[in-house]
Order: C-alpha cells, then sequence, then structure tokens
C-alpha cells in the first residue's frame, strides 16, 4: 500500500466517521456540527485529487455556506439543546437493513462497470477555469453561465414578491 | 457569426427582451392603468408568438451546447401560444392584483427556461433549463398572496421539485462518470446499457415522472394545483409539463435509444397505472381544480403510451397530442378561471344548472371536456387514436405483435374517463338548483382566448395537415 492510499483511507474514514456520528447524536445541533467536519473531510480528498479549485468551492460553499443555513434555521425553529426521542427498535432495523441493501446495491453496480483509465492529463488550474467559463465556443460555458444569471434573477424578484406580501389591507 | 447569435436563438432573445421591457415598466413610473397594462402585455405575447413563425433555420452555437431546427421552432410557438391564451385568460384575476409586472417577469422566466432545455444538446443545459423553468414557477404559485392554501402550494411544489432535482442529478451524475461526457450524441454513442447506466436512467426517469406528474410521483400534483391560482395551474399542468414532454421524447429518442429494450417495460408499466389511478381519483373529486388535475394525470398515461411506440409516428403522435391537449385543457382552465375570478366558486355541485345563465361559456366548457375525453368530432379523439397507434401497434420492442393488452386497458380507461367528463357536462346542462352561477360578464381578452382554443379544437381535429406537418417536422 503506497502513501497515497494511505491517506485516501483515511480521509475516507474521516468522511464516514464524522457521516456516522452526525446520524447517530440525539442532539440536532451537533449533528450539524458532525455534518461540518464531514463536508471539510470531502474537500479534503478534492484536495487528494489535486482539484484545488472544486476544494476551495466545497469549503465556501459547503462548509460556509449550507452548514451555516443549516445552524441558523435549527436556532429558528428548533430548541437545541434538548435531546431528540431515542428511534424505537424496529426502525433502526429497517434503516440499517435500507443501508445495507443500499451499500450492496451500490457496491454490486460499481463493480460491475467498466471504468477506462483516464488519459492523465487534466488542467484544473483557476485561469483555465475562467477562461472557459466565459468562451462562447467550443469547450466554452457561457451560455450555462447567462443562464444560471437569469435563473439568479427570477428567483430574486420570485423571493422579493413573496416576502413584501405582509401588510396587504392597512394601505 | 452575431448572425447566427441572433438568428438561431431568436425566439430566447424574444422573451429576454420582453422580460427587460417588463422590468424596466416595473422600474420607472408606480402607478398605471392596470387593464391597459394587461393589454400591452398581451400584445407584447403575441409579438412573441408571431416572430416565432418567421424564419428559422437550423444550426448549433456555443459548442453544440444550444441547437435549434424547425422541429423545436414549432414546439416553441405550441409553448408561446399556451403562454399568450392562459395570458388572456387571467385577464380577471390579474386586473385585482397588485404585482402584474412580477407575475409575468417570472412567468416568462419559466417560458424561457423550457426553450433553453428543449434546444439543450447537453445534458447541463438542459438541467439549467428545467431548473429555470421550476423554480420560478414556485413563486407563482404563491401569487395569491393573502391565501394559505396558495403558500403551502408552493412549499409542496418546491419540496417536490427540489427532491425530483436531486434524482434527476443523481442520474445525471452517474451518466457522466460512466461515459465521461454531457453531450447528447457522444452519450448515444457510449451508452450501452450497463447495470450502472440502467440504474442512471431510472433515476431520470424518476425525475421526469415528478414533473410530469405521472403515477407513483404524482402526489404532489392535487393539492398543488388546488391552492395555486388558476392561472398557474393552468400553466403547470399544460404549458410546463408540454414543455418536459417534448423534451422528455427528445432525450429518450436521442439519448437513450440503443436502451430502447431497458426503458420500454419501464415505460408501459408507468403509463397504465398513470392512466388508471389518474381516472379512479378524478372519479371522487369535488373540486374543480383537483378534477382537472387527476384528469391531466391520466391524460399523461395516455401520452406515456404513444412514447414508448419509439419511432417517428411515436414522436409525431406525442406532439400532436400536446398540441390538442394545450387547446382543450385551457378551454376548460378558461372557463374555470373565469368563473373562480368572478364569483369564487370551484366545485362540480356550483356548476349544476350553469347552462342556464352561460349558455355560451357552457358549450366551451362542455367542448372542451369531449375533447379531453376523445369523442370523434374533437381533435381529442384523433389525438388519442394517434397515440394509440403508435404505441400499440407492431413496434420492435413488442417483438413485431400488436400490443392487445394496451389497448385493452386504454379502452377501458377511455369509459371510465368519459363517465367523469360526462359527469360535468351533466351537471351543467341537466340538473336544476335554487341558485344557478348568475350571467358571467366576460370581457374580450378572455373571450378572444375561447375563440382560439374551439377554434383549435376544431381545426386541429379535421384537418389532417396538422398531424402530417408535424409528421415531416419529425422525420
Amino acid at each position: 500500500m503506497t502513501a497515497s492510499q494511505i491517506i485516501f483511507y483515511l480521509i475516507a474514514a474521516f468522511i464516514l466517521g464524522f457521516g456516522i456520528l452526525s446520524m447517530t447524536t440525539r442532539k440536532i445541533f451537533r449533528s450539524a456540527i458532525w455534518l461540518l467536519f464531514s463536508l471539510i473531510g470531502v474537500s479534503g480528498l478534492y484536495f487528494w485529487l489535486q482539484v484545488e479549485f472544486i476544494a476551495a468551492v466545497q469549503i465556501v460553499v459547503y462548509v460556509g455556506g449550507i452548514v451555516v443555513l443549516i445552524i441558523f434555521s435549527i436556532f429558528l425553529t428548533q430548541q437545541s439543546g434538548i435531546e431528540m426521542p431515542k428511534a424505537p427498535f424496529k426502525r433502526t432495523i429497517a434503516s440499517v437493513l435500507t443501508v445495507l441493501f443500499g451499500f450492496a446495491f451500490t457496491y454490486l453496480l460499481i463493480s460491475k462497470n467498466n471504468f477506462q483509465a483516464g488519459d492523465g492529463k487534466f488542467n484544473a488550474d483557476v485561469s483555465t477555469i475562467g477562461t472557459r467559463m466565459l468562451s462562447a465556443g467550443e469547450q466554452g460555458f457561457a451560455l450555462p453561465f447567462e443562464a444560471v444569471s437569469i435563473l439568479l434573477l427570477a428567483a430574486m424578484i420570485g423571493c422579493i414578491v413573496i416576502a413584501m406580501k405582509s401588510k396587504p389591507e392597512e394601505k | 457569426m452575431w448572425n447566427d447569435y441572433l438568428q438561431l436563438m431568436k425566439s430566447e432573445w424574444m422573451v429576454i427582451i420582453v422580460i427587460f421591457i417588463l422590468l424596466f415598466l416595473k422600474l420607472g413610473k408606480k402607478e398605471r392603468n392596470t387593464e391597459s397594462l394587461l393589454h400591452f402585455i398581451n400584445v407584447l405575447l403575441f409579438i412573441n408568438l408571431a416572430s416565432g413563425f418567421i424564419y428559422h433555420r437550423d444550426g448549433s452555437l456555443f459548442g453544440d451546447m444550444f441547437h435549434s431546427n424547425s422541429l423545436l421552432a414549432f414546439e416553441k410557438n405550441v409553448l408561446s401560444l399556451g403562454t399568450l391564451i392562459i395570458s388572456m385568460q387571467s385577464f380577471h384575476w390579474l386586473k385585482n392584483h397588485k404585482h402584474i409586472l412580477e407575475f409575468y417577469i417570472l412567468l416568462l422566466s419559466t417560458l424561457l427556461g423550457m426553450f433553453f432545455m428543449l434546444s439543450s444538446n447537453n445534458l447541463l443545459m438542459f438541467y439549467l433549463g428545467l431548473e429555470l423553468s421550476t423554480i420560478p414557477l414556485a413563486a407563482l404559485a404563491n401569487f395569491d398572496l393573502e391565501k394559505r392554501v396558495s403558500s403551502e402550494a408552493a412549499m409542496k411544489l418546491i419540496l417536490s421539485s427540489a427532491f425530483s432535482s436531486g434524482l434527476l442529478l443523481f442520474g445525471i451524475s452517474m451518466l457522466y462518470g460512466s461515459t465521461g461526457t454531457l453531450n447528447y450524441l457522444e452519450l448515444s454513442q457510449q451508452l450501452t446499457g450497463t447495470p450502472l447506466q440502467i440504474l442512471s436512467f431510472v433515476m431520470f426517469a424518476a425525475g421526469f415522472g415528478f414533473k410530469i406528474s405521472a403515477v407513483p410521483f404524482h402526489l404532489w400534483t392535487a393539492d398543488v394545483y388546488e391552492g395555486s391560482p388558476v392561472a398557474v395551474t393552468s400553466y403547470l399542468s399544460v404549458i410546463s409539463k408540454g414543455a418536459i414532454l417534448f423534451v422528455f421524447v427528445s432525450v429518450l429518442y436521442q439519448v437513450f435509444h440503443h436502451m430502447a429494450l431497458a426503458w420500454y417495460n419501464l415505460i408501459f408499466i408507468i403509463s397504465v397505472l398513470t392512466m388508471t389511478i389518474g381516472n379512479l381519483f378524478a372519479l371522487r373529486q369535488q373540486n374543480m381544480k383537483r378534477f382537472l388535475a387527476f384528469s391531466s394525470i391520466s391524460q399523461v398515461g395516455f401520452i406515456l403510451i404513444g412514447i414508448t411506440g419509439q419511432s417517428a409516428a411515436g414522436s409525431a403522435s406525442v406532439i400532436y397530442f400536446v398540441l390538442i391537449y394545450v387547446f382543450s385543457n385551457l378551454g376548460a382552465f378558461g372557463v374555470v378561471s373565469l368563473v373562480s375570478a368572478l364569483t369564487g366558486k370551484e366545485t362540480v355541485n356550483d356548476y349544476k344548472g350553469f347552462y342556464k345563465n352561460n349558455r355560451v361559456l357552457s358549450w366551451v366548457l362542455a367542448i372542451s371536456l369531449f375533447s379531453l375525453a376523445g369523442i370523434p368530432p374533437t381533435a381529442g379523439f384523433f389525438g388519442k387514436f394517434f397515440l394509440l397507434l403508435a404505441g400499440a401497434g407492431t413496434t420492435h420492442q413488442s417483438g413485431g405483435q400488436i400490443n392487445y393488452l394496451l389497448i385493452v386497458i386504454a379502452a377501458l380507461n377511455m369509459v371510465i374517463s368519459l363517465y367523469y367528463y360526462l359527469r360535468i357536462i351533466r351537471a351543467m346542462f341537466m340538473d336544476s338548483t335554487e341558485q344557478p352561477i348568475e350571467k358571467i360578464k366576460s370581457s374580450f381578452s378572455p373571450n378572444l382566448s375561447f375563440i382560439i382554443c374551439i377554434a383549435g379544437i376544431l381545426i386541429t381535429g379535421i384537418a389532417s395537415g396538422a398531424y402530417n406537418y408535424i409528421y415531416s417536422l419529425v422525420k
């Protein structure tokens, strides 16, 4: 086993371990924090793959954005200190069986699939990504970029209309 | 170079221009006469529709991410026409609404998303178009701002569409993982039907199933349709569903055609389930919007029969049926929308004795329902006929046999559907009650939309040119 493989298994164990912790803890706030560690582990996996940009995006979007949102919504809706009730035994059995089935199924599918090894040429530095993001020609992503901007505009207008709905009678 | 961008993306440019005109109107002066504003918007939408008919060209742009041809131009015109009809029908509802411009901006963004989705030649663009066509719809479902049911509908729509997008995206990422490309043409060459690819297709089909509300992914439909404003309900059930069916047909035939043996049975079972369960639930509905929701589920079941055909005939029959479905369903929704906006009545019992005071509207609703049920002089009959011909006929997948089982199930379902469509017609024409709905004072825009719908139902059925034209485009 090479050093690289050992690092891979360490990162994988890190991700899975914190994933399991976040599923099994009885306090919802802790669950969110364990999820945070698990997501940091995923970004570590991207660093291991040498796609630094994706790793940075993973940290900015998931760790910085989504987990913070989750924590906000926990504080706004739940009493975070209270322990959740223990799951009934039947449900535990059912979920364990589901997980085992899902794992076996995925393993079978992946092992039967004939993956082709890549040619090793993979250029993912930030300047290449930036150039391709805004180029309109072959291998360019200008059109999806513009489509996303219209999507954001529409989503913003929708949010404003819904949020403005209070006090219809006062005027 | 610039010519290409202008000509091939003509319909997208038109929609974007209209969106920005409305955005600048919104930013400008505050008080406006709502009626003249609505007429102005309808004229803009008409210009958008008319521009779709002139001068289209085949070709692709952005490194094959976007393509256009005359079939796509035709499909976009169908969607633009439907949007115009809905806009005219919602005149009375929008007249008293405070956010008319935002309504249209969101509506047109979804239309733009559908155009991108139709024209996409790449799964990334397809996915973005799909999101652009569903996320603003959730905001639209909330447009009865004071009603709780409307918020509930929006919440259910956004959650179920997020879940279905998740499934779809998982399917897409597995496809990408097993082939290394997102381009339709390259995908179709590399898909051979390995187990991983079949699983990704199942995810794909589940995502689509949510969007077209095929059984067993239909549970959100009735609540969302009932809670949303009628204009949005008709948009969801006709335009959004139509666009996704167009895309589903082209993706199935273009990308997954080597895996046809794998998906034939799946689509077959889903179509039988959808027809039957949609029909059985429609029997019991008392609310007109819920009733039309379940009837639209069973119509989707019929459309899926056509999709199993997997040939030019299958594709053409689906597009033809969606065209007819636009006219018939919008005719029915138009009447329901008018009655709901002016009297607030939405149940089947309210429609008792409707003929007494509203003769023309009763006939419009009756003809639309006849067309939905598939009774011969109307176009609906021919639509279902061609779907069955494509799906149950001798195809490659069924081993060259005529699929009698499918014909029997479809015939039984048509009988059931006839019962519940005629129940509405009976309530309108034959039942009498002390207080039938008063005479409804309609105005120019809804009346014009009814004329278009009825003309569409009668002409597309009788003139055989329509089907032949679509068939020639598909070939």
